[in-house]
């Protein structure tokens, strides 16, 4: 008998996905740098580079440092600001037959609130994804991002001027994430994404220099996984919202196992930059889990990882 | 175009001193990358380690005596570092491994109405990414300068002979041919250069050499077009990994990656 085709359909607020892969913000450019590598059709969706209202020019470098497992990154949320990604970049990205959810921040609540307003006019744009957890630089959000009522007041001011899907992206250094999380639930958001970077650092031990031109960045990688996991695995008792998972995600086991963990739709971040065709090898990855086990739609494992839940059959028989 | 390719190892030998020939089999990229340009090497199957590397490539050519007209072979000329590296020199014939490429923005050439000098200085394993440019050249008046530190670090010679009469060494310890850094080299030739202008300039190397570079020279007399070397994150333009400032009011840091890795020296800032 022929393997039923599983459905890998999830929805994230008003978005149904198609497949729960999304390549995260920062690591794919525009999407254009990938399109030589695979048909960005076949994704979930796509977060471009973070936007600002204002061009932001970034950190000094060096940007970039390889540690065991991971990377430390510094870019500082360079971008070429709003107008220019509306009229350079946004085009191409409305081509791309899937979701385009768009990565925002800026230094005030005010600046948050302006450009979820601007972009709500905008067609072709399916969700917002408010950045309060870069660690890079002030305006990054985090200040917003680790104290909770700070994250509240945010979040209901932002989703209070759009009605597109509305994500927070959270950062792990915190001291409760799932605080912070349950303060975006409140606030409004339609989904939580994380985690972002942990903070970072590395020294030349030669020169005496740090290794980043902005000393502290943020860590990444598979380095990661085991905390990030940890932490949706957290949330997920917290918070009703669905999650979107990511951190260390280097290949489909890892997706499956922040599904498992809660999360409704995974992140694909630093694996891009080694393997551009990470995103389509997770997707096929997680289509086969599903047909070796016999699942009909991904949707039956989500947080399957539970004690109170009995898994299907098809588990214990492997 | 960019590709992601597998391709298979033909030839990985210990050349002298820390420095390894590397041939790979791969089409794709022979038979399109020009000079300047580069690829990505993905050097460990398994996250050790975890980013590739970027290697400029030293020739892309026929398999010896294959009789075809499509340049199927890529030789890289490496340097046994880091923990990359070490991986690669590990490596045997029937290796097979994974490529991106052809990336960035390569040299542009003298227009062919330029009959005047043109001048390459390479320091360290940095000639290597300017030999693809002398083949291009190597019928026109070319002068090649290369430094290195010590003589079991001059890569290339006798490849860059047949090129060329007018080829001149420099070397820190005074082992080999002049001694001093290939900038020193350089300022001592310019007399012999000073007879017209502009002058076309290319190089490759350190970048405290190419800061000593653009301390020395004259961007009235010359033109110069640099090679930058840079940590890279992905190598193909999605991270931002790998900057470098420039004289741009707009967008001040440059992707070496994507909008290199060649620059015209007067545009780059060192602070």
């Amino acid at each position: 008998m022929p393997a039923q085709e599983p459905n890998l359909s999830v929805k994230i607020g008003k978005i149904r996905l198609k497949n729960p892969v999304i390549v995260a913000s920062g690591t794919f450019g525009f999407g254009e740098v990938f399109e030589n590598f695979f048909n960005l059709h076949h994704l979930g969706a796509i977060i471009p580079k973070g936007i600002s209202l204002q061009p932001i020019m970034g950190n000094p470098p060096p940007r970039i440092f390889e540690t065991d497992g991971g990377i430390i990154n510094s870019i500082g949320l360079q971008n070429p600001g709003y107008k220019d990604f509306i009229q350079k970049r946004l085009p191409y990205l409305k081509k791309v037959k899937t979701h385009l959810i768009i990565n925002i921040f800026g230094n005030t609540q005010k600046e948050y609130v302006e450009l979820a307003n601007r972009l709500n006019e905008v067609s072709g744009i399916s969700g917002l994804e408010m950045n309060i957890s870069c660690p890079n630089v002030k305006q990054g959000g985090i200040v917003f991002g680790t104290d909770p009522r700070m994250t509240y007041r945010l979040v209901k001011s932002v989703r209070k001027s759009t009605t597109l899907t509305l994500l927070a992206k959270l950062s792990p250094n915190v001291t409760d994430i799932s605080l912070i999380a349950k303060a975006a639930e409140d606030g409004g958001a339609d989904a939580v994404s994380l985690v972002n970077t942990f903070k970072a650092m590395a020294i030349n031990i030669h020169s005496l220099k740090p290794e980043l031109g902005n000393v502290i960045g943020g860590l990444s990688g598979p380095a990661i996984k085991p905390i990030a996991l940890r932490m949706v695995w957290e949330v997920s008792q917290r918070v009703k919202i669905p999650i979107i998972g990511m951190g260390g995600i280097m290949k489909a086991d890892d997706a499956i196992e922040f599904i498992l963990a809660g999360a409704s739709a995974v992140q694909i971040g630093t694996a891009n930059l080694i393997n551009p065709r990470t995103a389509i090898e997770v997707i096929s990855g997680i289509r086969e889990y599903l047909i070796k086990h016999r699942i009909s739609r991904i949707q039956k494992i989500i947080g399957l990882f539970q004690s109170n839940k009995k898994a299907p059959s098809s588990f214990q028989m492997t | 175009m960019v590709r992601q390719l597998n391709a298979k190892v033909l030839k990985n030998e210990n050349i002298q001193s820390l420095y390894y020939l590397l041939e790979i089999y791969c089409p794709w990229i022979s038979s399109r990358i020009r000079p300047g340009q580069f690829i990505m090497i993905k050097t460990s199957e398994n996250p050790y380690p975890l980013l590739r590397r970027p290697f400029s490539v030293f020739k892309s050519d026929y398999l010896n005596g294959s009789g075809k007209n499509k340049r199927v072979r890529l030789a890289v000329l490496y340097k046994k570092v880091g923990k990359g590296t070490q991986k690669m020199a590990e490596w045997e014939k029937g290796q097979k491994i994974n490529l991106i490429g052809p990336l960035g923005n390569g040299f542009t050439l003298p227009p062919l109405s330029y009959s005047s000098e043109i001048i390459l200085i390479g320091g360290g394993v940095g000639i290597v990414s300017l030999y693809p440019l002398a083949e291009a050249l190597r019928d026109r008046k070319l002068y090649v300068l290369i430094g290195a530190k010590a003589r079991e670090d001059l890569l290339c010679i006798d490849e860059f002979k047949k090129l060329t009469s007018n080829l001149f060494v420099a070397t820190e310890d005074g082992s080999a041919g002049f001694h001093g850094t290939v900038i020193d080299l350089f300022s001592t030739l310019k007399r012999e250069f000073d007879r017209k202008d502009p002058y076309y300039l290319y190089s490759c190397g350190p970048t405290e050499m190419l800061k000593d570079l653009k301390r020395t020279i004259s961007f009235k007399k010359f033109i110069v077009q640099v090679s930058l070397e840079a940590r890279m994150g992905c190598g193909f333009g999605a991270c931002w990994g790998c900057v470098v400032k420039t004289v741009d009011p707009n967008i001040p840091y440059q992707r070496v990656c994507k909008e290199g890795p060649v620059f015209n020296l007067k545009d780059i800032v060192w602070d």
